[in-house]
Parts: structure tokens; C-alpha cells; sequence
């Protein structure tokens, strides 16, 4: 067990940097997520945690340790690779067991740590098979068992669950969760699922372009994006973002969208007449009475709750509902935005207003 | 499609063998008392169990075939991990090393031949002045043999070393960065993982190389002649003496037919031992 603490990391590839100063601070016992579209760095990032790739610039220290120049084997690390990697000459039972036996542990202990995490993950049955034998999934979730069979002082976690249907997906999310309750150990784990991260972590790092975008718990993420970027990346469906600019009417603070849509925007620090971009989550537009007038163009339902696509003037809107609708597309709607779940970025540079 | 082919195989293959086999069970010596084939039963097998000339030669060759395979394999593995390696000149030297396998035999064995003869070869000289030592594969047995060995090594190392590389280069790097999280060292990783995923392609090369071996004839004749003694007198030169400057065809015949023989048992002797025991472990 112990802390991480990522400060300033730069990564060059020769001469492409795909990390810009990176800067995290991982407590004792935390499980921190990072997220990020493809290619953003993430996988660079844990590796680097890790020592499989080398620090171009700044300092990466787990438990007080710098480990910079520390190789690998010396880290004290478990990692779930994105692409499993497992030994292909070994079968499941081998490969969960190598780390310990390379540590000279007792037969009787290894059996017995391995009949164990293999009992957790359902891979009971899957011990003597070869890797090039199982699914993708039962790949996956042996890699996942080399990691638990372990007591590192880190996790790393690079995509583990990316290969497996829903249902599993979901299981394998509440078995993770225990697992750090019942270890107490360290996680950084890397997904694109932002279900995974909302639900997991205690810290979601929000990466894209190889920087940081923000750090937060999910719950705060998720009311107070600092920017357009990572308003869009949390919660789903997307938030929904209509550009325009900020006027007065009456006295109160009104946004005024391009196409010329008039929408609540009480409270918010901006200037009339400056260029926002107005953001609003689906799930926080009611379908009432008394709201705008929208006409419908696609509905959605999932049985527990249904999604409206719709055009509010000019501009492409979509709500969540739980109701059952009854409308069809091209017909009418009203929707009623709750001002005080608006959040209004500033139009040229993103951040929060 | 496949006609063409069968009869090709028959009548450059099947043909001659079947001709070996036939001439094996006569005795025949054109330029002998009698000239004619006479039919032999097994008499020429049963003189070879008894011929210890024969039986030498073979001892010879195994301890040939080892020890320069051997070498071969741990040698050729060592600069195919060297040429994983990023170094300046790397695609040179990668080059340069494969030079010796497109040497002709008779012409590796002649050059070695030069290299090596007392009073005109350099490495008899350098050893002179340096250490002070005679080298003389005309008297010397063991130093005859050790270069024996030693020229095969320059000559076939090569082609180990590319078998190996082309394994090397062509394995996932997953597995071995998962073996450093895992907390193996640089031994352990060869052990638990470089070697059992090479393991195919080092046993192709053995056996590859070890066939080879047992039938080495034109560079050992050129470098020593088979001599000193009968010291290098490995199977194919031997079996070559019998059929030509001797030539007792029948004999000659006999003898191929168990080399061959022989060569077969060890290879599936090795084959069992290595490969198909690990088989039958894998499928559960
Ligand atoms: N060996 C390399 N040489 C050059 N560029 C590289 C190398 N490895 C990765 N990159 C680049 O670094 C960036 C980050 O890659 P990385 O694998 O960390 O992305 P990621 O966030 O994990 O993406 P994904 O979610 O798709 O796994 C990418 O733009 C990638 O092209
Ligand atoms: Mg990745």
C-alpha cells in the first residue's frame, strides 16, 4: 500500500511529446481513474507508472520512493494489460501463479491463492487450459487473476473489462470494487467506460492531448466540469452544448443562442454580450406544459426511460425522460430546462463561467 | 498435380535409395578380384557390427555432431540477442555475420586448410609467437578434431543465429514486460519465458543442424583429410573412403544405409525426449 505521486511527467517519442507535464496525486489506499479519448496518453501514463516506458521528464514516486530509475520487478506493482498478456506457453494456473513462484513461495500457498482468485473471477474450470484456448473475456479475467493473486502496493489497472459482455462487465465491477474495500490497496485504473469511472472511482483524472484536464471525485466532476471538454466527456448521454451569447431581459440574465433560441441562464458570472456556449444534460430537461416548445425528431425509449432527440429552434437538443411518450417524430413537444443545472463555458476558451 | 511431383521424388529419391539398398546386400568391387555383384545376404552388416574402424568413426562423429552443435545453438543465441539490440552498425554487422553461409564447403575447408597449415598458415604462426604453441593438425589428434569443430561453428553459427532472430523478432513483447511486473530478473524471464516461446525454432535449428553434422564430408576432407590417424574420420568421409578410393560398393552401401538409419533413431530418439512428450502434456 502506498501513495502515487505523479509530478510534471513528460513523455517524448523521439521528437513527438504525447505528455504534457502531468501532474496527479494518488493517496494511500485511493482508486483513481483515468479517463480520456483514444490516444490521449492514458496507457502511456500507467506504463510509465509501471517503468515499461521511460521517463522523459519529471519525477514519479510510489510510496516516498522516487522510482524513476527503478526497474520494473523492483516496483512492487500488479498491471492488467489492454491486451491481457499472457504467457502462451503457460496454462491459466501457471500464469496466475508465476509472480508468486518467482517469489520462491510454497507450492501449497500458490494452489491456494490461485484456487482462489480463480474462484472469484469463474475460472475454476479454466485452469489447465492453454491461452490460446480460452475467449477473449476468460483472457481477460485471467489477467485480472494474475494481478489479485498478488499483494502489491499498486494496482494498474489498463482497460481490464473492455472485452467482456455487459452482464460480466458488471459483475466484474462490483468483485473490483470489493476488492479494494476488502485490500484497502492503491488503483489507478485506466478505462474509456465512463459508467466504470463513475462508478468506481474515489478520483476521476480526466486526461486528453496528454494533459490533464481536471481532477476530481465523479459526483463533483459530474456537477462542476471546469470546461466544455470534460462537461461532454462525463455523464451520458452527452451533455448537450448550444452555442450563442449571454444578454439581460427585464433585468434578468437570458442566453441568447445563435440561431436565436431564448433560454434560462440565471446566476451565471458573465458579461452581456459575451460569446458562451451553453450547456445542459439531458437529464435535466422535463417534458411539461409549460416548457419550450421543441419539435420531436427521434425517440428512443429503453423501457425505463426514454430519450427525445429534438430541435429546440435551430438547435438539436436531447432530454431524458422517464415517462413513456406518446409523441411521434415531428410533432411537439415542451421542455422545461432547470436553470440551475445550466452550466455556461465561455466560447473561446472553454473553461467553466 | 500431385503426379508430377511423385515421380520426380520416385525417380530422384525413391529410385537411388531403393538402388543403395539393393547394391547393399551384395558384395561388389568393379575393380576388385571379382568385378561382378555378388549377392551377400547380410554379410555386409554383419562385418560392420565386427568393423572397428566403423564403430570408431561413429564415437568421432557423435562427439563432433555435440560439440559442435552445442556451440552452434548457445553461440548463435547469444548474437541473435546481440542483434536485438539497437547499436550503431547493427544492420552491417547483421549482414556480415550470414557472409560464411554462402561459402562453399570445399571452400570453407580449404581456406581453413590454408589458415591452418604448419609453417604457411596464420594461425599456427600467431599461435607461435604469441603463446608459443605448435599447432600441428597433421600430428595433433585433439587440436585436429577442436578445429574441426571449430570451422563448422564459423561456418554454421550463422544460420542459427538467423533461425533464432527471425523467433526473436517475432515474439509478442507482452509477455515480457508482464514478466518484469511480475518480478522476474533477466534469468528468470530467459527461462520461464524467452525460452519456452523460442523453444519450436531452437529445436527446428537442432535438428537442422545436428543432420548436418552427421553427414559433414567435403570441409573435413579439404581441412584434414580425415586424419590425423582416423581422428576426424567422421561417417561421411569414412563411408566415402570405403566407396571410393576403395571402392568396395557393396560395403559403401551397407554403411550408408545404417548411418542413415542411425541418424534417423537419434533424431526421433531427440524428437520423443524434446517434443512429443511436452505434446501429450498440453492437450488435457
Ligand atoms: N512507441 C510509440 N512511438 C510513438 N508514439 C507512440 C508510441 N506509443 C504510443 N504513442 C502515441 O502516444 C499517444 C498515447 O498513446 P496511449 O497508448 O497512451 O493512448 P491511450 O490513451 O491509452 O489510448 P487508448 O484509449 O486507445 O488505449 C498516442 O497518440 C500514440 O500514438
Ligand atoms: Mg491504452
Amino acid at each position: 500500500m502506498a501513495q502515487v505521486t505523479v509530478r510534471n511527467i513528460v513523455k517524448r517519442y523521439g521528437s513527438v511529446q504525447v505528455i504534457h507535464g502531468v501532474n496527479v496525486d494518488i493517496a494511500d489506499g485511493e482508486f483513481v481513474i483515468l479517463v480520456g479519448p483514444s490516444g490521449c496518453g492514458k496507457s502511456t501514463l500507467l506504463r510509465m507508472i509501471a517503468g515499461l516506458e521511460p521517463i522523459s521528464d519529471g519525477e514519479i514516486s510510489i510510496g516516498g520512493r522516487v522510482v524513476n530509475d527503478v526497474l520494473p520487478k523492483d516496483r512492487d506493482i500488479a498491471m492488467v494489460f489492454q491486451n491481457y498478456a499472457l504467457y502462451p506457453h503457460k496454462n491459466v494456473a501457471d500464469n496466475m501463479g508465476f509472480s508468486l513462484k518467482i517469489k520462491g513461495r510454497p507450492k501449497a500457498e500458490i494452489d491456494a491463492k490461485v484456487k482462489k482468485a480463480a474462484e472469484i473471477l469463474d475460472l475454476g474450470k479454466l485452469l489447465d487450459r492453454f491461452p490460446k484456448q480460452l475467449s477473449g473475456g476468460q483472457r481477460q479475467r485471467v489477467a485480472m487473476g494474475r494481478a489479485i493473486v498478488r499483494d502489491p502496493q499498486v494496482f494498474l489497472f489498463d482497460e481490464p473489462l473492455s472485452n467482456l459482455d455487459a452482464k460480466l462487465r458488471v459483475a466484474m465491477r462490483v468483485e473490483i470494487k470489493e476488492l479494494h474495500q476488502r485490500l484497502g490497496t492503491t488503483i489507478v485504473y485506466v478505462t474509456h467506460d465512463q459508467i466504470e469511472a463513475m462508478t468506481m472511482a474515489d478520483k476521476i483524472v480526466v486526461m486528453r492531448d496528454g494533459k490533464v484536464e481536471q481532477i476530481g471525485a465523479p459526483l463533483n466532476l459530474y456537477d462542476n466540469p471546469g470546461n466544455v471538454f470534460v462537461a461532454g466527456f462525463i455523464g451520458s448521454p452527452a451533455m448537450n452544448f448550444i452555442k450563442g451569447s449571454i444578454d439581460s431581459k427585464d433585468g434578468e440574465q437570458i442566453f441568447v443562442s445563435d440561431t436565436g433560441t431564448v433560454l434560462p441562464a440565471g446566476g451565471v458570472k458573465a458579461q452581456g454580450g459575451q460569446q458562451v456556449i451553453y450547456g445542459i444534460r439531458p437529464e435535466h430537461i422535463d417534458i411539461t406544459p409549460d416548457g419550450l416548445p421543441a419539435t420531436v425528431s427521434v425517440l428512443e425509449p429503453t423501457g425505463s426511460e426514454t430519450q427525445v432527440f429534438a430541435k429546440l429552434g435551430g438547435d438539436a437538443i436531447d432530454a431524458i425522460v422517464k415517462d413513456r411518450l406518446t409523441v411521434r417524430p415531428g410533432e411537439e413537444v415542451r421542455l422545461r430546462i432547470d436553470p440551475r443545472r445550466v452550466h455556461i463555458f465561455d466560447r473561446r476558451s472553454g473553461a467553466r463561467l | 498435380m500431385l503426379a508430377p511431383t511423385i515421380a520426380i521424388l520416385g525417380i530422384f529419391g525413391i529410385v537411388p535409395f531403393l538402388y543403395v539398398l539393393y547394391v547393399a546386400f551384395h558384395q561388389w568391387n568393379p575393380f576388385g578380384a571379382n568385378p561382378y555383384m555378388i549377392y551377400n545376404g547380410a554379410g555386409n552388416f554383419r562385418r560392420l557390427v565386427f568393423d572397428s574402424e566403423f564403430l570408431t568413426s561413429i564415437a568421432f562423429t557423435l562427439k563432433f555432431a555435440f560439440f559442435a552443435v552445442f556451440s552452434e545453438v548457445i553461440l548463435g543465441y547469444l548474437l541473435a540477442q546481440l542483434f536485438m539490440r539497437e547499436f550503431p552498425g547493427r544492420a552491417f554487422f547483421r549482414t556480415i555475420h550470414t557472409l560464411p553461409l554462402i561459402v562453399a564447403p570445399i571452400v570453407v575447408g580449404s581456406v581453413w586448410r590454408l589458415m591452418t597449415t604448419p609453417s604457411i598458415g596464420i594461425i599456427p604462426y600467431l599461435l607461435k609467437s604469441w603463446f608459443g604453441y605448435d599447432l600441428n593438425i597433421g600430428r595433433d589428434a585433439t587440436m585436429a578434431f577442436a578445429l574441426t569443430v571449430i570451422m563448422d561453428i564459423w561456418h554454421w553459427t550463422p544460420l542459427v543465429t538467423l533461425t533464432l532472430l527471425a523467433a526473436l523478432v517475432s515474439l509478442p513483447k507482452e509477455p515480457f514486460e508482464q514478466a518484469q511486473i511480475d518480478g522476474a530478473n533477466r534469468w528468470q524471464i530467459f527461462w520461464h519465458v524467452t525460452l519456452p516461446m523460442i523453444r519450436p525454432a531452437i529445436l527446428a535449428t537442432v535438428f537442422i543442424r545436428l543432420m548436418d553434422a552427421l553427414r559433414t564430408v567435403d570441409e573435413v576432407w579439404m581441412l584434414t583429410g580425415g586424419g590425423p590417424g582416423a581422428a576426424t574420420r567422421y561417417l561421411g568421409l569414412h563411408i566415402w573412403k570405403i566407396v571410393f578410393p576403395k571402392t568396395d560398393y557393396g560395403y559403401g552401401s551397407a554403411t550408408s544405409i545404417i548411418v542413415l538409419y542411425l541418424t534417423l533413431v537419434m533424431c526421433w530418439l531427440l524428437y520423443v525426449a524434446l517434443v512429443a512428450r511436452r505434446g501429450q502434456r498440453r492437450t488435457p
